[in-house]
């Protein structure tokens, strides 16, 4: 009876010890985060700083650092050697990641309609459908998705590329000003507007041959985290994600355009007002088509058609079913 | 000499990539982060041989921006020596322009030359000429007193021979600078080729950036560096052989 005792008071005290601790490992909740975006502070990450400036974080008890990103970053990589939490990343970087073993997940769409298109002279070039780019200098960034996005085209159209000259795209647009190439790639709702207007001034008006309308979903940029985040910290995951889509809600609802754009402006202060708004109104219309899209909301089927382009394009050598990366609920 | 080089790269090169798989391991990271032994060699089947011409294409514009720079900065460093306030105008326009980063004034001159040969000539030539000409302007300036004094006083000093005493008495110092600038020139090309031109290793690398494949950029440095040794040893040896001929000829 003695034994007994001793052994059932061992196993409380043993209970007792290891319990809470095995409890509080698997809902310890980190407070203090990193959120690591893909470009620089401009119209295209208006949510990310709205929801930074008007503490949309803080509010929910969350400390997140807002990392401008730009060409040299890589929030996937950042991600896996865990110098941040969360980050953007665009479709083709998410699928070739996963490809390679990369424990990321997605856990909101960002754009619903790629904002990649191609900016061109009205009044010289005239495309109506696809057809129309034979014979045409088209620029493109060697390796970048905007040549993923024009060869998936091209091929969709069986038109061969000996058929168009592509032109090597660089960060200056010297060569579309010059007239040597016809039409340049562009983010329709950032360096579209700015080159568009000065364009305009010149008295040359401007058009977007936009793939999306041919029937090209490539995904662009979404919010990403690591598996290992969502299974240890999933309280957090929650609270970043619907402050995030909230504080985005909030940035693209035309009632309070005055505050988002005062809060890009405040961090991309190069940018004059005037075409942030109109930066904003684009954005818009690409991350929020319709009243009825749901801001985040993951497009599965374009994720798919994103995969099969990649692997068409021997971007990546076996399929990864990519659909189970993403997470449509918390 | 130019196995011991290569050995010497190779040899560094293996360690820096075991650096880099015992991270992977450590820190358990996927191959998207750092690559495996197997993508690295599966990458380096694929794109080993595609990547010698871009390697030989960016050497080929490197050693011609070198050869510009030694010979221009021969003739300034000549110059410079002149007067203390020429020489003095000179170098302080040589610090002043090298302090500016070639990532902010490449785009200019790609602008304004294209983005052929010449841009790419310029910037690699740019990135190796002012620390030549400064190491020239140094040389070139300081007197063998022990030696120039007796030509001095015989009156027989004329500048071809004041130029050649420096240079002779240096000679070892201007070998070793002009080898170390060689890896400037090759770096010079690299960066050029990565901002704007549309060819080289650089811009395979940009290409390589953009895609996340981090073997194909390990190939890349694997070739950049076996070529850069082999001319950095060719250089030494061309070196050897002047400083023996000089020695000879005196």
């Amino acid at each position: 009876m003695k034994n007994k005792m001793r052994i059932f008071i061992l196993l409380l005290t043993l209970a007792i010890i290891i319990m809470p601790s095995g409890c509080s490992k698997k809902n310890k909740e980190i407070t203090k985060v990193s959120y690591r975006l893909k470009w620089l502070f401009n119209t295209s990450v208006a949510g990310d700083i709205y929801a930074d400036v008007n503490g949309f974080f803080a509010g929910e008890g969350l400390d997140v650092e807002v990392k401008e990103g730009g060409p040299e970053r890589d929030a996937i990589k950042e991600l896996e050697m865990g110098h941040a939490h969360f980050g953007v990343a665009s479709a083709d970087q998410v699928i070739r990641a996963v490809s390679k073993g990369a424990p990321i997940v997605v856990i909101a769409q960002l754009f619903q309609i790629n904002p990649l298109q191609w900016i061109y002279r009205s009044n010289e070039t005239k495309i109506n459908n696809v057809e129309d780019l034979k014979g045409k200098i088209i620029g493109i960034t060697f390796g970048g998705n905007d040549e993923t996005i024009m060869r998936a085209l091209l091929s969709k159209y069986s038109i061969s590329e000996d058929k168009l000259n592509f032109f090597s795209v660089r960060y200056d647009y010297t060569p579309f000003y010059e007239r040597r190439v016809a039409l340049w790639p562009v983010y329709r709702n950032a360096e579209g507007v700015i080159i568009g207007d000065k364009l305009d001034t010149a008295k040359e008006p401007v058009s977007f041959f936009d793939p999306n309308n041919y029937g090209i979903h490539f995904v662009a940029n979404s919010v990403i985290t690591t598996q290992n985040m969502i299974k240890q910290h999933p309280e957090t995951v929650k609270i970043f994600i619907t402050a995030l889509i909230k504080a985005w809600n909030e940035a693209l609802n035309p009632a309070n355009s005055d505050k988002t754009v005062e809060a890009i402006h405040k961090v991309d202060k190069d940018t004059p007002l005037d075409i942030i708004r109109r930066q904003l109104d684009i954005t818009r219309q690409l991350m929020k088509p319709t009243d009825k899209t749901v801001f985040g909301s993951i497009d599965v089927n374009a994720w798919k058609e994103t995969e099969r382009i990649m692997i068409e394009q021997k971007l990546i050598s076996a399929p990864v079913n990519i659909e189970k990366r993403l997470r449509k609920e918390f | 000499m130019f196995h011991k080089r290569l050995y010497q790269f190779v040899f560094i090169y293996i360690l820096g990539i075991g650096f880099l798989f015992l991270i992977k391991k450590v820190l358990n990271l996927s191959d998207y982060v750092i690559p495996s032994p197997v993508e690295i060699y599966e990458t380096g089947r694929k794109v080993f041989l595609r990547y010698i011409p871009d390697v030989l294409n960016t050497l080929s514009v490197a050693i011609i921006g070198h050869v510009l720079s030694i010979f221009m900065a021969t003739i300034i460093g000549i110059i410079s020596r002149l007067s203390n306030w020429i020489g003095s105008f000179i170098k302080t326009a040589a610090f002043n322009i090298q302090a500016y980063p070639i990532v902010a004034v490449a785009p200019i001159i790609f602008i304004l030359l294209g983005d052929g040969l010449s841009s790419r000539l310029l910037i690699a030539a740019m990135i190796c000429y002012f620390p030549l000409l400064l190491s020239f302007i140094g040389i070139l300036s300081e007197p063998v007193v022990d030696i120039e004094h007796f030509y001095v006083h015989s009156g027989k000093m004329r500048w071809q021979l004041e130029v050649k005493i420096r240079a002779f008495e240096n000679m070892n110092k201007l070998v070793t600078v002009i080898s170390g600038s060689a890896t400037l020139a090759m770096v010079g090309t690299i960066v050029s080729e990565f901002i704007g031109a549309s060819s080289g290793i650089g811009y395979s690398i940009r290409i390589a950036l953009y895609q996340s494949d981090l073997a194909k950029i390990l190939i890349a440095l694997f070739l950049i560096g076996i070529f850069t040794s082999l001319y950095l040893a060719f250089l030494e040896w061309l070196g050897r052989i002047v400083v023996r001929k000089w020695e000879h000829n005196s």
